[in-house]
């Protein structure tokens, strides 16, 4: 085989491995729509020749599924909001103005990246206690909006905004808030863009403390909902299935019409 | 010229609104204002940071030390909950598990990462590239109950997919999640289903980022092939794969949610985790004492395993 075809075999191979990839998530819509017979049928029924909307009903009207969707957008955006604009001016004073301890202070925060929110779940639950948060929005979000990776992306994303935007428009009589809204905000779109999918991506599918930090079904999030279906449901998978594609379908229709901006926001968000 | 050197009051003092100039502040006032402008750009994270993340992080330390009775007897019992961890056969357990956890996964991920990415670098600009890219991230959007859930589905003892396909080729399959010695690595294997795309996707970055004058030189030199990527590619993936190993270690420490819905620790205590023993001891046996040291011993592996890391891959050119 020449060079070219040897290429062209190898894209092949590619495509036929990202299909068998997205397997598993077809089998999952798959197993949602059969009917009951046809999941456990031997030989399996890999393509349904019925369509049978009972499971995805059955979540739909037996649990309070679409109020689980709402939880999850009043915590993500909560969580989005609020991290962005705290997030930015902390971000500013580390970038772009100059303080005596500053690169010390940032270590300290960065390296706070290392400690994941498992590690503080018996804590947090006793302070959440105290402040009496559990089971509400605010026990859910509040842990997540002091995560620093926000801080560490919008500063390397400022650093890069050339120094002489702030000077001149020092001159002009700008105060440093002035230059945070007029000349540096307009310039990082990309940035806030990044951090905002970063952020709503991850506080819709926290799972840890978010069932610990919730205990009625009707405060669950999507992730602890599903999670709650298996308890009740140990093996009708038909009802698993339909609960599970029900929390995919936002993804790919997000995925769908913003996939360039997620893969960017997350190698802007990474560290490399 | 620095933001130091211009301040409203250096303007004020360099001659201008007359009421203003009267009173010029002095060489202490003017730092003090200073240093009150950036405590109040950092004041709103600061605050959140430090209630909710340094704060419980000493609590946490704090608690540890405690006996903490649910009906409210708090009684200080100094490192006697690390003494019962480490007299407990099942926090052992649960630490073996953690590291076997953490040493499949972190290998595999990144190893398919690295693959992937030079898979698209490639073939880039070409447009299935786009395709083959989404595919393989796509499961990273996933929470993780779905993927448990599924896995769980396509692993099941009598009906699962992956059992009949393997069956079907004439293999004799072991029953993944219900065999103690096939639990943790089913376990580790949806992981990386799910997680690999995204470093396949940080890779890819990281292999953009390399300027084309380096493609270029190789090219002069005859570097091609296996050698291209063995001593230009991969040296340079360096930074890239020491924060992806800590990263990926981290996340493998603290496994817990896929664990919980596809096996809930079992069979017997076979894939029972650090955060599952946690959550146990913490949310169903009220041993909060000694679940808050657990999530200690947590931290601690977490930075053994980044220290270790950077003397290995060194520090100088990541970020």
């Amino acid at each position: 085989m020449n060079v070219r075809g040897l290429a062209r075999a190898g894209i092949v191979l590619a495509a036929l491995a990202a299909m068998l990839w997205l397997a598993p998530v077809l089998w999952m819509f798959a197993t949602a729509v059969k009917p009951t017979p046809h999941i456990f049928a031997l030989p399996p029924v890999w393509v349904p020749s019925v369509v049978v909307w009972d499971h995805l009903s059955g979540v739909l009207t037996k649990w309070p599924f679409l109020r689980w969707v709402w939880n999850s957008g009043v915590v993500a955006t909560a969580t989005t909001v609020l991290s962005t604009v705290v997030s930015v001016p902390a971000a500013f004073a580390f970038s772009r103005l100059q303080w005596r301890g500053r690169d010390a202070v940032f270590l300290i925060f960065l390296s706070s990246m290392l400690i994941p929110l498992e590690v503080n779940v018996i804590p947090l639950y006793f302070l959440m206690n105290r402040l009496q948060l559990l089971n509400t929005y605010p026990g859910v979000f509040l842990p997540i909006v002091g995560m620093p990776v926000g801080v560490f992306l919008l500063r390397q994303f400022f650093l890069n905004i050339p120094q002489e935007l702030d000077d001149a428009a020092r001159v002009d009589g700008a105060g440093s808030w002035r230059i945070l809204l007029s000349v540096i905000l307009p310039l990082s779109g990309p940035a806030l863009a990044a951090l905002a999918i970063y952020m709503f991506v991850f506080s819709w599918n926290e799972f840890f403390w978010s069932m610990i930090a919730l205990s009625s079904p009707r405060m669950f999030t999507l992730p602890i909902g599903l999670r709650a279906l298996q308890g009740a449901y140990d093996i009708d998978y038909g009802v698993l299935m339909a609960g599970a594609s029900l929390a995919t379908v936002p993804a790919v229709l997000v995925f769908l019409l913003l996939q360039r901006h997620i893969i960017r926001g997350v190698t802007l968000t990474a560290f490399r | 010229m620095s933001w130091r050197a211009r301040t409203v009051w250096d303007r004020v003092r360099a001659g201008a609104p007359a009421e203003a100039s009267a009173r010029v502040p002095s060489r202490g006032l003017r730092r003090l204002l200073r240093a009150g402008e950036v405590v109040l750009f950092l004041a709103p994270f600061a605050a959140f940071w430090l209630l909710f993340r340094l704060g419980p992080v000493l609590y946490g330390v704090g608690i540890s030390l405690y006996r903490w009775d649910p009906l409210g007897d708090v009684q200080f019992v100094g490192v006697s909950n690390y003494l019962r961890l480490a007299a407990d056969r099942r926090f052992w357990n649960a630490l073996r598990n953690t590291l076997a956890f953490a040493a499949l996964t972190v290998p595999g991920i990144l190893a398919l990462g690295v693959g992937l990415a030079l898979t698209l670098f490639t073939y880039r600009g070409r447009p299935a590239t786009r395709w083959v890219e989404a595919a393989f991230f796509f499961p990273y959007l996933l929470n993780v109950s779905v993927v448990g859930l599924v896995w769980r589905w396509l692993l099941d003892p009598d009906f699962g997919a992956v059992l009949l396909a393997l069956r079907s080729l004439g293999l004799r399959p072991p029953v993944f999640l219900n065999e103690p010695a096939w639990a943790l690595p089913s376990i580790a294997f949806a992981t990386a289903w799910w997680l690999a795309g995204y470093r396949m996707v940080i890779f890819r970055a990281a292999l953009e980022d390399i300027p084309e004058e380096i493609f270029d030189a190789a090219k002069v030199d005859g570097a091609t092939g296996w050698r291209l990527l063995r001593s230009v590619l991969l040296p340079l993936l360096k930074p890239a794969a020491l924060f992806a190993l800590v990263l990926t270690g981290i996340s493998g420490f603290i496994v817990f949610g896929q664990v919980l819905i596809m096996t809930a620790g079992g069979p017997g205590r076979a894939s029972e985790v650090l955060a599952l023993y946690l959550y146990r001891f913490g949310f169903e046996y009220l041993e909060m004492g000694q679940a808050a040291a657990v999530g200690v011993v947590i931290f601690a592996l977490i930075l053994s395993l980044t220290l270790l890391s950077f003397r290995w891959l060194g520090y100088g050119s990541a970020g």
